[in-house]
């Protein structure tokens, strides 16, 4: 039973809600918008997510508010926001959700923030994969459109404010901001060289902002609502409002569970997922998608909000909750999780380049049972050689499987290379030879 | 080619952008659209509407996974094989495809009717195991599941099993998907 | 001292202090304290892309250490560079590349001069610890010029970046993702592109090497020569490098010479010319009516005294001599000293006579120095850049990096009006970067010219001061252009007024402001008229005389330049002076003591024309190919066969030298010193690479040693004996040019022109030209303009000779616009036969997107049976002849009509 209150997926979860303008409307949908045109300054729009204490839900966490408020005033020429709906995080499903049960919710979103950034056209770059994503927000954007919504003149006001939809094609890096503008732009999706940064330097080089889809959904409600009301949701000051946390795994019910944030993960995983799956005890737990280092069973009472997770030695980020049973091999998830950053490694800069491809051969031969002594020390100081050195936090990201496995359950890995070992497979000591 | 059946659609999808570089996506899904994969002259034409030269076309073509530049099998099995879903059973949904299907990852069946490859999250963690064939999503794939499935697409090349939007906890009363 | 916070920075480097300008990065801070941090992907001509992370550097007060490639410096910033923290960084990143990377040091020609080698030597521990599998990429025929090893790729990016920011060619691509990311062309398709070696020159390691020289040398066994090159104007350093007396390679240096290290196909890959087995390498002279190998003495002593005689029989004015604009400015001031002291006559000629002498007349006549008021670094500055008939990316390719830059860098406007539509292909087209675009054909160009200046007129762009001081020549030009209705404009040059007016402003407006002319205009009839036009539009706009404005003509050939100012033309002394100037004249003969001749010479169709008369009866041709050249209705052939006697002193036996009584071995511009003066002006030095081949001398020499032999001795020593005399003749030669500032324009000048020189040609300058092919491919008339263009792969015939070149271009295509082609069924590589009155020639067609329509080129190189389609006019005042453009009829060849023909 959902002891707190829906905000995000009240719609949707309301019998009978199919995501249509009409249905929109009549829960109230689109009077933020109104409330706001030409009756709020954007400067204080701004002022008031500011207040709000909102901060990004795609996995960063920067304040939004305040992300706003580096565009530069009376910036000649366009400004642009994207909305990233790039969700390709593993673990993490919630943005698919909002975005084919309540496109106008976002979509409203996306307005507002137009409003207050002095955007006129704006970009939803959605994954390739979300074929099904992509026409739901077409349909939507239609009907907006029709409605005055979006486009020309606004609802009557001079303000003109365009949305497209502009689908991916499979590249999981195109969620780091620069990246994604690269994408726009029609090029490959590289990251880019930081500072500029998008707020002077975005899209075609203009002021940028992006923010995730489940950003840009609350502000309706913040709007609606006032942001003393959403600031003293969850944990304030530094984690205010709910987030959608993406619970997957080795659960009983895996789903998107929209909750406060500083509920525990016991909470979380026990009171809204219905616990473990089977009778096998909870082994580990990933809190923020794959990005994340992994948690043990003694964090199940650590607080799901950025300050806390973060003292805990993991992330909030993505909110994509993985929980996995006793009897998975923690070697074996962490090669899993380090073959997909092999794969989406973009090969710009070196560490990463080169050094995911090192480390997941290494896994690969330590799960495989040719690990060797030697190993250990190599992967410890490859990720060492890897994190804090790349363009982006890509490099961070992919070293945090390895690096938490390796420091929780460092035991699993010294068996399997034990294992290599007694089976006697010849340990050849790389020969001592020059470069 | 594509200029002249696509005239309106890449009118349209030149409109939304300030710089012509910009359509390249989609003028890319217009082109996989129209002949099931990339072909080097569909890449040609699009160099030339957007005026860019033909290695600008195809470092992006090769840098996103879902554009083939070869032919592949009608219907694409994409089977995400990322951890969340490893850990529900992708391995063994990988394994009932290859006894009904006789192929793996990377595979073509002789008829080219099906072709399998193993992809990353596909951000449907909590339905998994899971595949998308073509534009369409297919989760919480059990056997007899997969078999319907795959009797629905070789009578019909589409099956009514296929993901509608998404919300999970699915919703209270609603139709049972499996 | 204090720092102006707006300008300057203070900067700690590893200790050091020092200041630099605001926006310097710190690698580059580092580099002026003399600190070399290590580095793959940072290149200066590049932004920046902080990709390969070698070069992290510790700054105080940053968390983490930063990318000295892509950090500004901010006021007291402190960095070090080689501390602990930073070595090992150093470290780790060298031990990802390595990790991946081949033993192919022994097969690489990379070793020894490689950036991985050199750092691993720096930082690297001795030991490897990777024992995966390195990645392996699959082998693959890149282009016949440039090959790719794609395993030893660090995927800095750096040929992919520099062939996109600085080429503008992106032919490169990288392809793929992760580590698997490997730089390709286009599928698996050859690599096609400038070939200018930008990528090769620039891989830090061995992954893109040249094929022409490829596993021939380590780098330590070559021998360098620093030289410039023999082909363009644009007077490029080259080193080239040499192993046993044979040119391996050729690069050139960032940050040396006037190209800062950029090459052209030519200069980086045309070394082979000089050693081309066709060399002459003995003196050959005809006995009984074949040529025979003879020794330097018997055919010098033959050639001086028969031209003593025939000198006797009919008097110098019976001489007549012939130079390239390819020799040294040594070779050819001698080669004049000698036709004016030794033999006694004006009638010399060298090849700048074909297009080059046009823009000298405009720019004497206007300015009073022909000398460029610009240099390069202007070109890159300018706030507009006026092209008119250059295709400058394929004539002048470096030129052409400077505009590029000017646009691409630094915003400049570029109007261009040339017979380029914007068009992307696989070599640069300079109409992409056009901001203001006018296609057109070469007879089109005198037209648009008037529709500028018009425009600037109408518009109220005059400079006002200008308006005062010269109100009878604003007056006059504006008179003439009033004639000249819109309609008529509009019609004829295919844009509207509208358009004009907005190039207009946009020229008028600039602060500094270039106009470059090329040889669609010099080398075409009108050139000294639409060359003196322009001047006017500099001048009316105000932009003539002020600082980084100018006209700047493009010289074709390495020492066109050169030629004009050692005099070597029949109307110029050494400066270049009049024949008329008495000072000059005096200085002369204060300089040779001897009489010199008075009357202006004939100048090259003059010398023709005389030969087939028998006025001229002896012709001494130094590197000139007359038969080579000139179309059969010069009937240059019949004429130098009519000469009593023909001396051709050359590198190969070409058309002109096979008709030759004497050939003489000459050595090319690798095998001797001496200078070449560039387009801008500036002269640099020549340098021997290798030794001469065979028997060959220096040009300068062999005359040198035939002035003693016929009783008037010009001798001396070596190459800077003459230079020395050269200064003393043109006072102060070599600080002439653009450096240390390039000259102004001479004052007197411009105001005699202002005064009355305008109105001489005013009228005739001023209006419409007719245009002879009068097409646009219309309807069923297979009518095209046809007209012979260079080719960015060659220059002239000379580079024919070189084996690299002729892998990428070996034979001539006729070029057609593919909406042309289309209209009359021909695709590519179809036959086709392409005639007029004067005869016909067999070809193949190749598409071109970035020709007019209704335009046809065919490249000058292979000319041979396109020549016979030229018509050959002489403009009457300069003597250029003209013979560039046709009107042809084209008709594609049924496989029967082929047969038919074999």
């Amino acid at each position: 039973m959902p002891k707190h209150e829906k905000i995000l997926l009240k719609n949707m979860e309301t019998h009978g809600y199919t995501g249509s303008l009409a249905d929109y409307e009549r829960t109230g949908g689109y009077t933020a918008l109104r409330k706001v045109l030409d009756k709020i300054s954007p400067a204080e729009v701004t002022e008031i997510v500011k207040k709000s204490g909102l901060r990004g839900r795609g996995g960063a966490g920067f304040p939004t508010g305040v992300k706003w408020s580096f565009i530069p005033k009376d910036h000649p020429g366009p400004k642009y926001l994207c909305c990233n709906a790039d969700e390709s995080e593993p673990g993490t499903f919630k943005d698919r959700q909002l975005i084919e049960r309540d496109p106008h919710q976002m979509i409203e979103g996306m307005l507002i923030a137009c409003y207050a950034i002095g955007a006129e056209a704006a970009y939803i770059y959605i994954r390739g994969e979300f074929v099904l994503g992509a026409q739901i927000l077409e349909r939507a954007l239609a009907e907006a459109r029709a409605a005055g919504y979006v486009g020309r003149k606004i609802l009557g006001t001079d303000h003109s404010i365009n949305i497209w939809v502009h689908r991916g094609a499979g590249a999981y890096i195109c969620g780091e901001e620069t990246a994604l503008l690269e994408s726009l732009e029609g090029k490959r999706g590289l990251p880019r060289v930081k500072p500029p940064f998008p707020a002077t330097h975005g899209l075609y080089n203009k002021p940028t902002v992006i923010n995730n889809v489940e950003t840009l959904a609350n502000l309706p409600h913040i709007i609606n609502r006032g942001a003393e009301w959403f600031a003293a949701i969850g944990s304030p000051p530094k984690s205010s409002g709910t987030r959608i946390f993406c619970v997957s795994g080795h659960v009983a019910r895996p789903g998107n569970y929209e909750v406060p944030m500083g509920i525990t993960m016991r909470e979380l995983i026990y009171e809204h997922a219905g616990g473990m799956r089977s009778e096998k005890p909870l082994k580990a737990i990933i809190p923020g998608g794959a990005s994340a280092p992994f948690l043990t069973t003694e964090h199940l009472d650590v607080k799901l909000d950025f300050e806390s997770v973060a003292q805990a030695g993991s992330m909030l980020g993505s909110g994509g909750v993985t929980v996995m049973e006793e009897g998975t091999s923690m070697v074996w998830a962490a090669l899993r999780l380090m073959e997909f950053f092999y794969h989406e490694s973009c090969g710009k800069c070196t560490p990463c380049r080169e050094g995911s491809s090192w480390l997941v051969q290494t896994m690969r031969r330590i799960v495989d049972g040719r690990g060797r002594k030697s190993d250990l020390e190599t992967l410890v100081q490859l990720c060492q050689n890897i994190a804090g050195r790349t363009v982006c936090a890509f490099g961070d990201a992919e070293v945090a499987p390895i690096m938490s496995t390796l420091k929780y359950w460092r035991s699993e890995y010294e068996e399997l290379i034990q294992q290599a070992e007694a089976a006697g497979l010849i340990q050849l000591e790389p020969a001592a030879a020059r470069h | 080619m594509l200029k002249e059946k696509y005239k309106t659609e890449i009118a349209d999808i030149l409109s939304r952008y300030p710089t012509r570089r910009s359509a390249v996506l989609p003028l890319l899904y217009l082109a996989q659209k129209e002949e099931g994969y990339v072909s080097e002259p569909a890449m040609k034409e699009i160099a030339g509407i957007l005026r860019l030269t033909t290695p600008q076309v195809y470092e992006v073509v090769t840098f996103y996974t879902m554009f083939q530049v070869k032919p592949i099998g009608t219907f694409h099995i994409q089977v995400c094989k990322s951890l969340m879903c490893a850990l529900v059973g992708s391995d063994t949904l990988l394994a009932w495809l290859k006894a009904r299907l006789g192929i793996g990852p990377g595979e073509t069946t002789s008829d080219k009717l099906f072709t399998i490859s193993t992809v990353e999250c596909l951000a449907s963690c909590g339905t998994g195991p899971m595949m998308q064939i073509n534009d369409d999503y297919y989760e919480s794939i059990s056997e007899a599941k997969l078999d319907r499935i795959l009797a629905d697409i070789q009578r019909d090349g589409t099956s009514p099993l296929k993901s509608g939007p998404f919300m999970l906890p699915e919703p209270a009363g609603a139709q049972g998907k499996s | 001292m204090p720092d102006t916070a707006v300008d300057t920075l203070r900067v700690t480097i590893d200790g050091q202090s020092l200041t630099v300008p605001k926006g310097t990065l710190v690698i580059e801070a580092a580099r002026q304290a003399g600190v070399m941090i290590p580095h793959f992907c940072y290149h200066p001509k590049l932004k920046p892309d902080a990709n390969c992370r070698m070069c992290l550097v510790e700054i105080e007060k940053v968390p983490k250490l930063q990318t000295s490639c892509s950090t500004p410096v901010t006021n007291g910033m402190v960095v070090r560079t080689a501390t602990t923290v930073v070595n090992d960084a150093h470290k780790s990143v060298l031990e990802f590349i390595l990790a991946n990377h081949p033993l192919d040091c022994p097969v690489c020609d990379q070793g020894g001069r490689c950036d991985l080698q050199d750092f691993s030597h720096e930082y690297t521990p001795t030991t490897s610890r990777f024992v995966e599998i390195k990645r392996v990429f699959q082998k693959e025929y890149f282009s016949p010029l440039i090959e790719k090893e794609m395993n030893r790729c660090v995927q800095c990016l750096r040929c992919v970046r520099y062939c996109d920011e600085v080429m503008d060619v992106k032919a490169l691509a990288p392809v793929g993702r992760g580590t698997m990311t490997e730089i390709k062309h286009f599928g698996s398709h050859e690599l096609e592109c400038e070939f200018c070696g930008g990528c090769v020159q620039i891989c830090p390691v061995g992954a893109i090497t040249s094929r022409l020289s490829m596993y021939e040398f380590r780098p330590w066994m070559l021998k360098r020569a620093d030289t410039i090159c023999t082909y363009c104007g644009d007077g490029c350093r080259l080193t080239i490098q040499t192993k046993a007396n044979q040119p391996i390679e050729v690069n050139s240096e960032y940050g040396a010479g006037r190209n800062d290290g950029d090459l052209c196909p030519r200069g980086f890959f045309g070394y082979h010319v000089s050693t081309h087995p066709d060399r002459i390498t003995q003196p050959l002279v005809r006995r009984n009516g074949t040529l025979v190998p003879a020794t330097w003495e018997e055919a010098l002593e033959y050639v001086a005294e028969t031209c003593i005689n025939l000198k006797l029989k009919h008097g110098p004015g019976a001489f007549a001599g012939l130079i390239t604009s390819r020799c040294t400015n040594e070779d050819l001031y001698v080669f004049q000293k000698f036709m004016r002291l030794v033999i006694g006559t004006n009638n010399i000629d060298s090849s700048a006579r074909y297009g080059q002498i046009n823009g000298v007349h405009a720019l004497r006549r206007v300015q009073g120095t022909h000398r460029w008021t610009v240099t390069f670094e202007d070109l890159s500055a300018a706030d507009a850049l006026l092209l008119v008939g250059t295709n400058v990316t394929e004539t002048n390719p470096i030129t052409g990096l400077k505009i590029k830059e000017a646009v691409k860098k630094h915003g400049a406007a570029l109007l261009t009006i040339e017979a380029l539509v914007p068009a992307v292909g696989k070599i640069s087209n300079i109409a992409n970067l056009s901001t203001h675009d006018f296609p057109g054909h070469p007879d089109q160009f005198g037209t648009m010219v008037l529709s500028l200046i018009k425009a600037v007129i109408e518009e109220g762009l005059i400079d006002a001061d200008l308006s005062r001081r010269a109100s009878s020549y604003v007056q006059a030009i504006t008179e003439a252009l009033q004639a000249i209705s819109w309609g008529s404009i509009e019609a004829t040059t295919g844009a509207t007024s509208a358009a004009w007016r907005e190039a207009a402003r946009v020229f008028a407006k600039a602060k500094r402001a270039v106009v470059v002319v090329g040889q669609g205009v010099l080398r075409h009839p009108g050139g000294p008229e639409i060359t003196t036009n322009l001047l006017d539009l500099l001048l009316l706009t105000g932009h003539h005389g002020r600082p980084g404005c100018g006209l700047a003509p493009l010289a074709e050939e390495n020492n066109d330049q050169g030629a004009v100012e050692m005099g070597a033309m029949a109307e110029f002394f050494p400066g270049p002076r009049d024949l008329t100037d008495r000072q000059a004249r005096e200085r002369l003969m204060s300089h040779w003591k001897e009489e010199i001749p008075q009357a202006v010479g004939r100048t090259l169709t003059g010398i023709l024309d005389g030969a087939k008369t028998g006025a001229i009866k002896a012709l001494y041709v130094v590197g000139e190919n007359p038969v080579g050249t000139l179309p059969p209705s010069s009937g240059a052939k019949e004429a130098l066969a009519r000469c009593e006697f023909l001396v051709c002193q050359e590198l190969f036996l070409t058309e002109t030298a096979a008709l030759a009584h004497v050939v003489l071995p000459a050595t090319s511009y690798a095998e001797k010193d001496g200078t070449f003066t560039n387009t801008e002006g500036l002269v640099q030095p020549v340098r021997t690479a290798i030794d001469p081949i065979g028997e060959s001398r220096p040009d300068w020499e062999i005359l040198s040693t035939l002035s003693v032999l016929m009783g008037y001795p010009i001798e001396y020593g070596d190459a800077k004996e003459i230079f020395k005399e050269i200064r003393s003749v043109i006072p102060g030669y070599a600080l002439l040019g653009p450096v240390p500032t390039p000259p102004r324009p001479d004052a007197d000048a411009v105001a005699q022109y202002l005064e009355r020189g305008y109105a001489e040609d005013v009228l005739q300058r001023y209006r419409v030209r007719t245009r002879e092919a009068d097409v646009k491919g219309k309807g069923g008339a297979k009518t095209l303009a046809l007209v012979l263009t260079q080719s960015l792969f060659h220059s002239g015939k000379f580079s024919t000779r070189a084996k690299g070149l002729l892998q990428v271009e070996a034979t001539g295509k006729l070029a057609l616009n593919p909406l042309d082609a289309e209209r009359w069924g021909l695709g590519e590589g179809d036959p086709v036969r392409v005639a007029n009155e004067r005869g016909e020639m067999i070809t193949t067609v190749t598409l071109r997107d970035r020709l007019p329509e209704g335009l046809a080129t065919y490249p000058e190189h292979f000319d041979e049976q396109a020549r016979v389609l030229m018509p050959l006019t002489i403009d009457n005042g300069t003597g250029v002849p003209y013979y560039r453009s046709a009107r042809v009829e084209i008709e594609p060849l049924k496989d029967v009509e082929l047969e038919r023909m074999r």
